[in-house]
């Protein structure tokens, strides 16, 4: 059984890691070494492959039986290593060591003229894919938390991978500190969970009523499962924490494209996905994630509207389908924490597979634009999208990826975001149906994801007409790039046309993930098989469907008609009221310079002022008391005449003193 | 197979006064050295040979030491690789060495980071013959410090330490060094003595007959709690200060910053190290119940610490003075540990400390490459210097990241068992001190990006720059090794220091 | 024969002698010839004990006897090295006055 071998999938990229580091220089044969990463990477995708097969022939790896070791025993306090491999594991190997190693290869056409600095890149985005198999596939929290950080670690050495560019340093530094609040939430949650259940291994957390068994009260195991989803906040850019992901874009293009599609934010997903059977025993922690989902996906997707970079749509708009996927998650817990009161339902577990299902098309149609925006600045040279424009004419094969990724991230069917993002909205729907005391709540929700889905058509849309086509904005000569950039594009282009197949093929997608939580949350809740062609049939019923289809159409309409047509000029929208929304929008809320004005005025304000405190208080009285010793040593030292009668005269009478002394006290005793 | 190299190593050691030799071997080193002729390679020779074979023989006490089976009944923890001789027996004091779990990561490090500071020095030519003396000098100080079993000696060794450390600032020191230096030695003394004092009444209120620490730490329990209570304070103050905590840390920066580079790494390496081992080894076991009233006043004293130093050090534009007070917040871990009194507490205090020296010292020494070969260690100076130094970036991100207690790296598992320890405790108060890790980072990466990263600084003339010498990088490179070792595998060291921890906490009578 | 409390007078007299002269001398070798005499009244204290001790506790005793020589010793090395200190002390300075000479001064 190739399950067995599993741990070797995140070994291979670590000993390409290695190898890169540590071998001398002549060996790295070709471009710093690529050879070797993408051989390794490429080890690991036909090693993930083997156990997804695995996986979906029924055979997992989950429960105490799982190979483990013990990392680290304190009495009470032990931590293990371990593996564990089940359906979201399998869908995350898939998306990871895919695009992974399509990014490893795109990056031989993309890095070729960085020289030197080659080498460190490959080392550190094998490291990068290395870990993040390893959080995919822990079987503990303390395991995952490891990768986790290490995961920031990664992106923080390639979002400052040019780190002769101050912004390049700056976006690095923020992008560490900002995932790192979270992480101190997750930390928070994680020590609660530990100190309570005594393990964070998933086998004991994952059972049923685990958390309530422990002896914890509701709301400490409410508080400890949104600690842990603070560590998703900050790792999958969610609002409020979500501002570090556009300022990443400082990095390669290919950086970004693993870190939004296959490896940092969808930790976060994960996460949360993971923590399931914990979640669904705290509804309310479920709403705030679902609460937050909302509200991301909405802010990120207005943001999208006006940017010019093009590297900052897509940014804002994976920070807005990340938003899509929490939503859904949050949503189909309600819908599992709601009905295991009340008796088993069909299709149970519609929101934790529909937010699985959208991760997995969101990582390979924006991995896709990603690699195609690359594509496009390698030609142009800019990241800005008013010098761009009528590329379509040269660059023919990267045109057209860009569309089939732009069509399905607008739900457009029958490309894959389409299936996903239609089940994300319907699963919202049906959370304000059945969620009981928050059903309010979704709907506001659902309105705001389906404003979004309009957005996203409109802003992916301006985007491509502004890039492809009408007139040629600046002089560069544009070119098609070269064959090791566009044989990735090309494949992750049909993927993103066909990965929504999967909903309907066989088993379904998502009989397929309900399996992963059906095994682990118990009994009482069954969650029942799908049958794919039935719910293809509800989905065409469906007047949800056939709404989000027609916002998705008007958006595409109006991005169509502005920036292609021309039929309305934006620039007159640049004054008055909708000037000042636009300024709102461009300056993003304001929430960046929020932040910087906090760290910078508050934080470093704070220790400013600590630092004179040390300086002149705690110092100070410390210096003071040296300046009195010595001070009252110069005006007692003056009784030293240096005249020796003095010293005499001063003994005599101290004599005579003490003699008296005895005279007067003694005297009766002689 | 490790049973082997356990055995092997015994049989190694089997006879031999190990711990003897590793205190006074430095001792003939610096000898020699002091009577060396002016030949420079002599002189480096000796000392590198005479502070490594301690070394070689502390690696092998790690595989030597036996540990997973504590003994019943014992009240205090029962010294392995023991030797008693009798040196002044009318007043009960002997010359007794021994070590446990707690002593043996701190023994460790001692010979360790004393070869690694030598091998830094290489081109150390201003009186070399007083300077690799003095250092062997305080190596031998240091080593008795954490092996020796008897009060009187163990002060004795406790401030022949203070002697090289004084003359390493006030003769190589920076600018500032006479106002440095005094300021150290008057302010640990003045400790010292106050610990002094607490040792004599522990001794005297025992009957007067012994300096054993074994044979007090038996007696305690006769000890009213009164006594015990003043006793731990002074005790307290006096080692809370060579930590050292807040408010008592301000002679620290200032040592660090005027020290060569050498002795900040075996200040902040060791000497800050022998305040938390008093600490565990002398005040905690044998007051137990003066350890129990004051451990809210330590929890205090050591989540002060953590976050007030991590928050001066956002304000510092001294790369060193930043690590130094860096090393104030990790030392703080240290204390708030501790004041769990509880078993996961105190093993990762005591791991926290040796984590703190391997990763401190490659800080240092970052610091002092910056200084020889930039001219200026101020921030604002600097800037974009990874362009000229690439391998200096390297270690320097490297042990930036060790320092912020990055997983895989040795800090980390150290930080995460006292924040279980901590909420095992004391519940939510974890969230105050948690905050420190994003301060943490945000203060290391902040300074990362404005010295390392960005275009290379117009302020100082960089025509000249190279990057770090061999002997800079080879103990760089060394320790950072050491750091991803224990951070993969801490059990090594963990699994060791446990049994000590058990025969404490049986004193205290919790658990 | 003379009763010990005379002796014992005539010792202490001898002593204020001696600490007057000490006082108020400005002549160095005075002061170190009125040392002497402090000495000297020491050594009368002495050896009338050790005379008396027959007398004071029943058996004779020469400690004080034995003291006083050693006191004598000392004294005569005393002497010179004072007198040794004086004459550098003139040389530097053309006087011993000891109110005019306090190098020795904080």
């Amino acid at each position: 059984m190739m399950i067995d071998y599993a741990w070797l999938i995140p070994v291979f990229p670590i000993i390409g890691f290695l190898i890169i580091s540590l071998v001398p220089k002549k060996w790295l044969i070709w471009e710093g070494g690529a050879p070797y990463i993408i051989g390794m990477s490429t080890a690991s995708f036909v090693l993930s492959i083997l156990v997804i097969i695995d996986v979906l022939n029924g055979h997992t790896l989950t429960g105490p039986d799982s190979p483990r070791m013990t990392w680290l025993s304190a009495g009470s306090f032990e931590l293990t290593f371990g593996i564990w491999i089940d359906q979201l594991t399998a869908v995350m190997l898939l998306v990871v060591s895919l695009v992974g190693t399509l990014v490893v290869i795109y990056s031989v056409g993309y890095m070729h003229g960085e020289g030197e600095t080659k080498r460190r890149y490959y080392a550190e985005i094998a490291l990068f894919i290395g870990v993040m198999f390893g959080l995919v596939l822990a079987d503990n929290f303390v395991e995952m938390f490891i990768f986790w950080e290490l995961v920031g670690l990664c992106s923080y050495l390639l979002i400052g991978f040019w780190k002769h560019k101050p912004s390049a340093a700056s976006a690095a530094k923020r992008a560490f500190i900002v995932t790192r609040v979270g992480d101190i939430m997750l930390l928070s949650g994680l020590i609660i969970l530990l100190r309570y259940v005594g393990t964070l291994d998933f086998s004991e957390l994952f059972a049923e009523g685990s958390l309530e068994g422990s002896g914890m009260s509701s709301g400490m195991a409410t508080l400890s499962m949104i600690l842990l989803f603070g560590g998703a906040i900050g790792k999958s850019a969610q609002f409020p924490l979500h501002e570090w992901l556009p300022d990443a874009m400082e990095g390669p293009t290919t950086v970004s494209a693993l870190i939004h599609a296959a490896t940092m934010v969808k930790a976060g997903v994960y996460l949360v996905a993971r923590s399931y059977p914990m979640l669904v025993q705290t509804p309310d922690a479920l709403a705030f994630i679902a609460i937050i989902g909302g509200i991301t996906a909405l802010i990120a997707a207005t943001n999208a509207l006006v940017a010019v970079d093009i590297k900052r749509v897509l940014a804002y708009s994976t920070i807005s389908q990340l938003g899509y996927m929490m939503l859904a998650l949050g949503a189909g817990g309600l819908i599992i924490t709601g009905l295991m009161h009340d008796g088993g339902h069909d299709g149970l577990g519609a929101g934790y597979s529909s937010g699985i299902f959208h991760m997995m098309n969101h990582a390979f149609f924006k991995a896709l634009l990603f690699l195609a925006a690359g594509s496009v600045i390698h030609a142009v040279g800019t990241n800005d999208m008013l010098k761009m424009g009528g590329l379509g004419k040269t660059m023919k094969i990267t045109s057209i990826t860009m569309l089939i990724g732009s069509l399905s991230i607008a739900g457009i069917p029958p490309f894959s975001g389409f299936w996903s993002k239609d089940e994300v909205l319907a699963s919202t729907f049906h959370a304000f149906e059945d969620a009981g005391s928050y059903s309010t709540v979704f709907l506001i929700l659902w309105i705001m994801g389906v404003a979004t889905a309009f957005m996203t058509a409109f802003y992916m849309f301006r985007m491509w007409f502004m890039t492809f086509t009408g007139k040629q904005r600046s002089d560069a000569h544009a070119h098609e790039s070269p064959v090791s950039m566009t044989v990735p594009l090309m494949i992750l282009a049909s993927l993103a046309a066909v990965s929504g197949f999967a909903f309907f093929i066989g088993r379904g997608f998502f009989s397929f993930m309900s399996d992963s939580i059906s095994s682990t949350i118990g009994s009482s809740v069954a969650v029942e098989a799908i049958h794919p062609l039935e719910s293809l049939g509800e989905i065409f019923t469906s007047p949800l469907t056939y709404a989000s289809l027609i916002v998705s159409a008007v958006g595409l309409f109006t991005a169509y008609s502005i920036y292609y047509k021309g039929a309305f000029s934006v620039s007159r929208l640049a004054s008055g009221v909708t000037g000042k929304l636009q300024k709102l929008l461009a300056e993003r809320y304001y929430i960046s310079w929020f932040y910087d004005a906090f760290a910078y005025n508050i934080i470093y304000g704070i220790s400013l002022v600590a630092d004179i405190f040390d300086r002149y208080v705690i110092d100070g009285a410390i210096n003071g008391m040296a300046w009195l010793s010595s001070k009252s040593g110069a005006f007692i030292r003056r009784s030293q005449t240096g005249q020796v009668q003095n010293y005499v005269a001063a003994i005599v009478i101290g004599g005579c003193l003490l003699l008296l002394f005895l005279i007067v006290f003694e005297w009766g005793e002689w | 197979m490790l049973e082997g190299a356990q055995s092997f190593a015994q049989d190694l050691l089997s006879g031999l006064p190990v711990l003897s030799i590793m205190i006074f071997l430095p001792l003939i080193g610096a000898i020699l050295v002091f009577l060396a002729g002016r030949s420079m390679s002599i002189i480096r020779v000796i000392s590198l040979i005479f502070s490594g074979i301690p070394l070689i023989f502390a690696v092998l006490l790690i595989f030597a030491f036996s540990w997973g089976a504590i003994p019943d009944g014992e009240a205090f923890a029962d010294p392995q690789f023991y030797e008693e001789y009798e040196w002044i027996p009318s007043l009960g004091v002997s010359f007794a060495v021994g070590i446990d779990g707690i002593s043996l990561p701190l023994l460790f490090i001692t010979p360790l980071l004393t070869f690694v500071s030598i091998l830094f020095s290489w081109d150390v030519d201003r009186r070399p013959r007083e300077y690799f003396g003095l250092i062997l000098l305080m190596q031998v100080g240091v080593t008795g410090v954490f092996v020796l079993l008897d009060y009187l000696v163990f002060y004795i060794f406790w401030e022949i330490v203070l002697i090289p450390m004084y003359f390493l600032i006030g003769i190589w020191g920076g600018p500032n060094k006479d106002y440095a230096s005094i300021k150290f030695f008057i302010y640990t003394h003045v400790a010292s003595l106050v610990m002094l004092l607490a040792i004599m009444a522990i001794y005297f209120n025992a009957g007067a007959t012994t300096f054993n620490m074994m044979e007090l730490g038996d007696a305690a329990s006769g000890f009213t709690r009164g006594f015990q209570i003043i006793a731990f304070g002074a005790l307290l103050f006096g080692f809370g200060v060579k930590m050292p905590m807040v408010p008592f840390h301000t002679w620290l920066p200032d040592a660090h910053v005027e020290a060569p580079t050498a002795g900040s790494v075996l200040l902040a390496g060791l000497l800050l190290k022998m305040g938390g081992y008093g600490l565990i080894r002398v005040a905690i076991p044998t007051l137990p119940e003066g350890a129990s009233y004051l451990a809210p006043l330590m929890a205090v004293i050591g989540i002060v610490s953590i976050l007030y130093a991590a928050v001066v050090c956002l304000a510092q534009k001294d790369l060193k003075k930043m690590v130094a007070y860096s090393s104030v917040s990790h030392m703080g871990f240290v204390m708030v540990g501790f004041a769990t009194l509880s078993y996961v507490g105190i093993v990762a205090g005591v791991f926290v400390m040796f984590a703190h020296g391997l990763v401190t010292a490659v800080l240092f020494m970052t610091c002092g490459v910056v200084q020889h070969h930039c001219g200026t260690r101020m921030i604002p100076k600097l800037g974009g210097i990874s362009e000229k130094m690439p391998k200096l970036a390297t270690y320097m991100t490297a042990g930036f990241l060790a320092s912020l207690g990055l997983p895989g790296l040795v800090m980390f598992a150290a930080e995460f068992m006292t924040f279980w320890a901590i909420f095992n405790n004391w519940g939510l108060w974890l969230l105050v001190p948690i905050l420190s890790v994003a301060i943490t980072a945000g203060y290391y990466l902040w300074a990362l990006q404005r010295s390392m990263f960005g275009p290379l600084t117009d302020k100082i003339e960089t025509e000249n720059i190279h990057d770090a010498n061999w002997y800079e990088s080879a103990p760089m490179a060394i320790l950072i090794a050491l750091i991803a070792l224990f951070g993969i595998l801490p059990a090594i060291m963990i699994d060791r220091i446990g049994d000590a921890v058990t025969i404490i906490l049986r004193a205290i009578g919790g658990g | 024969m003379i009763p010990m409390i005379d002796w014992l007078i005539f010792s202490s007299l001898l002593m204020a002698v001696g600490a007057y002269g000490v006082l108020t001398a400005r002549n160095g070798i005075l002061v170190l010839m009125s040392i002497e005499v402090m000495l000297n009244a020491a050594n009368v204290s002495l050896v009338t004990f050790s005379a008396y001790s027959t007398e004071l506790h029943g058996y004779p005793d020469a400690m004080g006897q034995i003291f006083a020589l050693a006191s004598m010793t000392v004294a005569a090395a005393e002497v010179a090295i004072g007198l040794a200190i004086f004459l550098v002390l003139y040389k530097r300075h053309d006087s011993i006055d000891v109110t005019k000479i306090n190098i020795l001064r904080w």
